[in-house]
């Protein structure tokens, strides 16, 4: 029997079936692993957890930073930046071919580093007398609200076409292939108001020119946009024109 | 449950938060009565009472997830799941998570949709608390405590690794995936419900507990929209 894991060129964990017993599932028969154990071979199966061992290890690669020393001139906000960094994950080829996805899901399963990124967009606006978050659906949602709540600001969802009910202004914006409508409520921002502008990720700034475009038709003020992750490639901080960005992770 | 009938009754937080809510009449189609929390989001003392009565009630149950539904659910999730240190987990509309997803149907009023969840995101056994808006016919609800606590299944994939010991014993590994989490789902937490959730209604044996009651008028039944 083997006693030791090996790794097979597919990097997929290979562990023996003593090993696998202890920790498998309730579902797997244990017979069928004595069986194994005893020799018999063809027409004997059991089920393994290199699926569960792989899955746990996606998400503890992503998790498991080591808490930082407390070296007395180590700059904290460096190992915020460097944990939410590391904790961000880069999904291949979605949703198309060619285009490396920045998962934020995983920085969101980690409650420091959720708690991290957050607190740096709550210590830089704090007391900047901004009166309005405004949040681009989905992934906006997640991170506007709790700046919202902590800075005393209203959260104004920016949405798809048709989710919110009453009356809304529109603006049309270019996707890569055709366009994209954003929308938002009538009265929910006047005129003067001081928006700060929020999104997971800025690529191309499309988005975010059409979220500052519908808050600038109402009269308010852009003071920034800002992101958890650019993609200084794109270029996107070019498009935002003179409304300044601040990100905490650039991606290139 | 009714947060009113579990503490708060005579709370003027709980007020303040239904009177902040707006009720949109015919939407998305004639007859239903929309609640609108979007108003609420636009009352800084009213959301922060929202967020601060459920994190009252689950900052000491050692819930080690918080999981929300797309879209609502991911404005009023994230400050929960921040406030009592816990994982914040997206459930999402088909194809919008990248990577491993596992995914549970439900049926709409015509049709049917979908929930996904990441693989990976919740282990087996984790108190899981889902959170919405709203709370109608629970359809949405349903299928998120079905996509989280269901018991680990394993299954077949088409590949499989052979290995051959010292001993010329042949070992057939599987290689397998996670169909469900086998979560253990503690509550869902709503800030609109039916007034059918009073008392000790559960849902698929998860208890509720909800903020407020629509608000409706003489004309049309309330709803909730659907899954929006």
């Amino acid at each position: 029997m083997m006693n030791t894991l090996r790794y097979l060129s597919s990097g997929i964990f290979v562990i023996s079936p003593k090993l696998l017993t202890s920790s498998l599932p309730t579902s797997v028969k244990p017979s069928s692993i004595s069986a194994l154990a005893r020799g018999e071979t063809a027409g004997r199966r059991f089920y393994s957890t290199i699926a569960a061992v792989r899955t746990d290890l996606k998400v503890k690669c992503f998790s498991n930073m080591a808490a930082p020393d407390h070296k007395k001139n180590v700059d904290v906000k460096d190992d915020r930046i460097s944990r939410i960094s590391s904790s961000i994950r880069v999904i291949p080829d979605f949703p198309k071919p060619g285009i490396m996805f920045q998962d934020i899901t995983t920085l969101l399963l980690d409650p420091v580093a959720f708690k991290d990124s957050i607190d740096l967009f709550i210590e830089r606006y704090k007391g900047k007398d901004i009166s309005v978050v405004a949040g681009v659906e989905a992934r906006g949602f997640i991170f506007g609200p709790p700046i919202a709540l902590a800075i005393g600001a209203k959260f104004v969802p920016m949405r798809k076409p048709n989710k919110l009910p009453g009356a809304v202004i529109s603006e049309e914006y270019s996707l890569e292939y055709g366009t994209d409508i954003m929308e938002m409520h009538v009265g929910a921002v006047q005129a003067g108001e001081r928006v700060l502008v929020i999104d997971d990720l800025i690529a191309t700034g499309g988005t975010l020119v059409a979220a500052i475009k519908l808050l600038e038709r109402v009269g308010a003020s852009i003071v920034e946009c800002a992101c958890v992750i650019e993609l200084p490639d794109l270029k996107g901080r070019d498009r935002l024109g003179d409304k300044p960005l601040f990100v905490l992770v650039s991606s290139t | 449950m009714f947060a009113e009938e579990n503490g708060l009754h005579g709370d003027p937080r709980i007020k303040a938060i239904s009177d902040a809510i707006r009720v949109v009449p015919h939407f998305p189609k004639p007859g239903i009565m929309f609640q609108d929390i979007t108003t609420l989001l636009l009352d800084q003392k009213a959301f922060k009472y929202t967020v601060d009565i459920f994190v009252d009630r689950y900052k000491e149950k050692k819930i080690s997830v918080v999981a929300g539904v797309e879209a609502r659910g991911f404005i009023f999730g994230p400050p929960i799941a921040l406030a009592i240190g816990a994982k914040f987990v997206p459930l999402r509309k088909p194809r919008k998570l990248p990577g491993e997803v596992i995914s549970e149907a439900y049926v709409l009023e015509y049709g049917t949709d979908c929930l996904e969840m990441h693989v990976g995101a919740v282990q087996a056994g984790e108190s899981v608390l889902i959170v919405d808006d709203l709370v109608a016919t629970g359809g949405t609800l349903s299928a998120a405590i079905r996509l989280l606590g269901k018991e680990l299944e394993v299954h077949c994939s088409s590949s499989s690794t052979i290995i051959l010991d010292q001993i010329n014993n042949i070992y057939i590994f599987e290689h397998v995936f996670l169909e469900r989490v086998g979560a253990d789902v503690v509550e869902c937490a709503c800030v609109i419900g039916l007034p059918q959730v009073k008392g000790n209604w559960t849902l698929n044996g998860v208890p509720l507990y909800v903020l407020v009651e629509p608000r409706l008028n003489d004309l049309g039944h309330f709803g909730d929209g659907g899954f929006v």
